[in-house]
């Protein structure tokens, strides 16, 4: 994982401690962390090492748990794509009995298949259906009460789409990225040159960049001097 | 032998009379009547009845002792407290495992109480001889709640011991033993939680000591003995002093006075591997590659020593960046502690951990196997020839891709998979839940909630695998399609594939997508840290409706072969000309210093030749 992922550079003295020390399994820093997920969803920051840290918490703490910081965390980490991020989180969400101190129904059960899907279409990088199925008249409860939290969530998961377009064109269609970024005529020509990008008669070039450019190549074997030391050394003790 | 037994017994702070002490000290086994006398005096009272009835229990078990065992154990127990170091590892290594097949391949070993009087009542002695004594219910029979209980409870005795004395203690074990003490301790608390969540087979009495069971076996119970086995140790500060090149000296400055003595540094490495594996049974990939931070894989590491602790440490690390979709990593591990236990296999097929390291040997050829049909990858042959040999069939299945790929990844990864556990126990100490769940008729118990996966972590686990690799099922089709090209038409590879135009463009977008993996850096410091590379030789770009490809392909690779022979002929030629020459007047000598010069020669050379080839 990239550095940033490890240590985003909007991680405070405070969460880095509680990531990185034994802190992180008392359950009295679990508002700390809770209160800086809130502050990642109204400032578009991410990291996930430190949403991480509170599944871990109501891993070993099912009383503290709470269903709707889950399902931000989970919407948090959708649109890291394709990084495993929403997997991992996933991962930590232990078998629970049902939790009789909640005084609401747990919404989690109803909603994870869902996000699931959504996940799921974006790794498959199914945009068009992602839109289609994160609009459905299904999913409003998600829409309403969760993602129209997470500032920028609809963008940043344009930038997943963005991600793979730019690591598998050079030119494309003007359609066929508005329909990967439900973006219609006059949004996509802002969006795209607000990205800098050149639009052509309805075809937009994408800019080189490592992923988009190919080339046939021989690899040649690269010798070290490291591998010939001993050779070396023997003739020059002769 | 009765001299040390008088005093053990007695600083037993119990009320039995001076005649029974001294019956117990010489008469074992043969007093029948004079109990019988002490039975029928009336005025005992039930205590000491009881006191009396398990002291002569006590006794007859102590009769049955083979007199070789009861030597075994003196022997032992003089070696601990001498911390002969060699004569611990033989009684460790050899004789418990000797003495276990002759006399106690199917019952338990005699209860620390029982052997006690041998050992002068020692106390860490007898909390080591439990240690070993529940391993042997674990490894050969079947553990009841008295037996999971207790050796946890004789774990915390060891731990606390080692942890809470006045200044760090002064016993050495050999450094396989402390491994298994760490190791027998996560295998024990994984056992202890597959087996209490299985709500269904328990019984009342079961029940009952599982609802007051506590901190028994928690999750923080377990992280807690090893975190601070690793603050305790200082093993973190050790092993970043060690790599900055710090003098013995300064070293010993930085760890204090625990960190200095062996015992407490072999404990603080082996429970950094500890928490490594705790944390993935625990589903968290992450943190237990962050826990690794600190520690450098390579082979020259000091704890190569210890073959378990290396392949279990490349195994769950390999295991870790599966889960984290980085399948060059998991592959590189992999083969790297592959060819590792090959090479090692003369010296380990005496270990009497060999099985256990060939069954996980087998389970990472089986992990290889999927990574290498997730990312293909030409790494090593040798390893990828092996893991055919085993797994071809399912190879084939899970490389092609398309229906039959799921029931092959799933067969595999449950069966080289750890035993993943829940960091929870069903509600023991609610009864009304706890009946809530033993009256559903599903053997799931949350089925309702989460669906079935989530009854067994394992499964849970498998189902994201599955999602990821259906994600790519349709990879090798365009793949096998794309190498035969070098540029063409989307809708023609669309016919091709009797697909629709534009959910092909999607899945080329999922073919560029798997084919980056962020991977490891040499230099890179962590195990987690790592850039994104290209993983495959493959490589495509959609100009609007056009694909264009590009097959990368590597030159031959001499280099290897001559440097390593040239190496050889050096060595070969020093040799010869390091011997002494064949004086003239003994002319019937020079053909046997001929033959015992190639003789040397070959020597030398043949190990060479051989891991030549496995490498070429």
């Amino acid at each position: 994982m990239a550095a940033s992922w490890v240590s985003p550079p909007t991680r405070t003295e405070l969460i880095e401690d509680l990531v990185s020390g034994v802190d992180r399994y008392n359950p009295s820093n679990l508002s700390i962390l809770e209160d800086y997920l809130y502050h990642q969803i109204r400032s578009q920051e991410y990291d996930c090492l430190a949403n991480l840290a509170i599944l871990k918490l109501y891993q070993f703490n099912p009383d503290l748990y709470n269903p709707d910081i889950v399902i931000n965390i989970l919407t948090k980490a959708l649109t890291a794509s394709p990084l495993p991020d929403f997997n991992l989180c996933i991962s930590l969400l232990d078998e629970r009995p049902i939790n009789a101190t909640l005084d609401e129904p747990d919404p989690l059960p109803s909603l994870l298949p869902t996000l699931k899907r959504l996940n799921d279409l974006l790794y498959k990088c199914r945009f068009p259906a992602f839109w289609e199925y994160y609009q459905s008249d299904e999913l409003e409860n998600l829409r309403d009460n969760y993602t129209v939290e997470c500032v920028g969530f609809e963008d940043a998961v344009r930038e997943v789409a963005i991600r793979a377009v730019k690591a598998t064109f050079t030119r494309i269609s003007a359609d066929r990225l508005a329909s990967y970024l439900d973006l219609n005529g006059s949004e996509l020509t802002e969006f795209v040159e607000k990205k800098g990008w050149k639009m052509e008669e309805n075809v937009i070039v994408i800019p080189p960049n490592p992923d988009n450019q190919i080339e046939a190549t021989v690899v040649q074997e690269n010798i070290k001097l490291a591998q010939l030391t001993k050779v070396i050394a023997h003739s020059a003790g002769n | 032998m009765a001299q040390p037994r008088v005093a053990l017994w007695a600083t037993e702070a119990d009320d039995m009379d001076e005649d029974l002490q001294d019956m117990s000290l010489g008469n074992y086994g043969q007093n029948g009547q004079y109990d019988d006398t002490l039975f029928q005096q009336p005025q005992i009272d039930e205590a000491t009845l009881m006191a009396m009835q398990q002291h002569m229990a006590q006794q007859a078990a102590f009769a049955q002792i083979p007199d070789v065992v009861k030597g075994f154990i003196v022997h032992f127990h003089q070696a601990v407290l001498e911390n002969n170091l060699p004569e611990i590892t033989v009684a460790y290594e050899s004789g418990w495992n000797k003495y276990t097949e002759k006399f106690y391949a199917r019952t338990e070993w005699p209860e620390a109480e029982v052997i006690a009087p041998l050992v002068n009542d020692d106390p860490i002695f007898l909390i080591l001889y439990r240690e070993l004594y529940y391993r042997h219910v674990y490894s050969r029979l079947q553990p009841n709640i008295d037996d999971r209980f207790h050796s946890y409870e004789n774990s915390c005795e060891l731990f606390n011991y080692l942890l809470n004395s006045e200044g760090p203690v002064q016993l050495e074990l050999p450094e396989q033993w402390l491994w298994d003490i760490i190791d027998e301790f996560i295998y024990q608390f994984q056992v202890f939680c597959t087996w209490r969540s299985k709500v269904k087979s328990k019984t009342d009495d079961e029940l009952t000591m599982l609802a007051d069971g506590g901190p028994v076996w928690s999750s923080y119970s377990v992280l807690n003995v090893l975190y601070s086995l690793i603050q305790k140790s200082k093993i973190n500060e050790y092993i970043n002093a060690h790599q900055a090149g710090k003098t013995p000296e300064e070293i010993a400055e930085v760890v204090g006075e625990f960190g200095v003595r062996p015992l407490y540094r072999h404990l603080g490495y082996f429970s950094i591997i500890g928490l490594l594996r705790v944390h993935v049974l625990l589903g968290d990939f992450t943190l237990a590659l962050k826990v690794m931070e600190n520690v450098e894989l390579n082979q020259k590491s000091p704890y190569t020593r210890v073959t378990a602790c290396t392949v279990a440490t490349y195994y769950y690390v390999g295991f870790c960046y599966i889960m984290l979709r980085r399948y060059p990593d998991a592959i590189r591990t992999f083969v790297s502690i592959l060819n590792w236990i090959m090479r090692m296999r003369q010296y380990h097929t005496r270990s009497y951990q060999y099985d256990q390291i060939s069954k996980t040997a087998d389970r990472m050829y089986a992990l290889f196997a999927i990574c290498n049909a997730l990312s293909p990858s030409r790494l090593d042959d040798n390893i990828a020839n092996i893991s055919k040999e085993r797994y071809g069939e399912q190879f084939m299945k899970m490389a092609r891709g398309g229906e039959d790929a799921a029931p092959a990844f799933k067969e595999l990864f449950l069966y080289a998979c750890p035993k993943f556990i829940n960091a929870n126990a069903p509600p023991y100490d609610d009864s009304a839940a706890i009946h809530a769940l033993l009256d559903q008729p599903s053997p799931d118990p949350s089925s309702t909630e989460f669906g079935e996966s989530f009854a067994d972590p394992a499964h849970r686990h498998l189902s994201l695998l599955l999602s990821e690799a259906l994600a790519q099922t349709s990879v090798p089709t365009l793949r096998s399609f794309l190498k035969l090209y070098t540029s063409l038409g989307a809708k023609k590879l669309a016919n091709f594939l009797d697909a629709d135009e534009e959910e092909m463009v999607q899945q080329l977008m999922v073919m560029k997508q798997a084919s980056r993996s962020v991977t490891h850096v040499p230099g890179g410091k962590g195990l987690l840290d790592g850039q994104t590379a290209t993983t495959s030789d493959l490589n495509f770009v959609i100009n609007e409706n056009m694909v264009h490809i590009a097959e990368s392909t590597v030159g031959r690779r001499y280099a290897g072969w001559f440097i390593k022979n040239t190496e050889r002929t050096q060595r070969l030629y020093d040799d010869l000309k390091n011997q002494p020459l064949a004086v003239a007047s003994k002319t019937e000598n020079t053909p046997t210093a001929a033959v015992s010069v190639e003789s040397k020669v070959a020597r030398s050379a043949t190990p060479k030749v051989a891991w030549g080839a496995v490498k070429a």
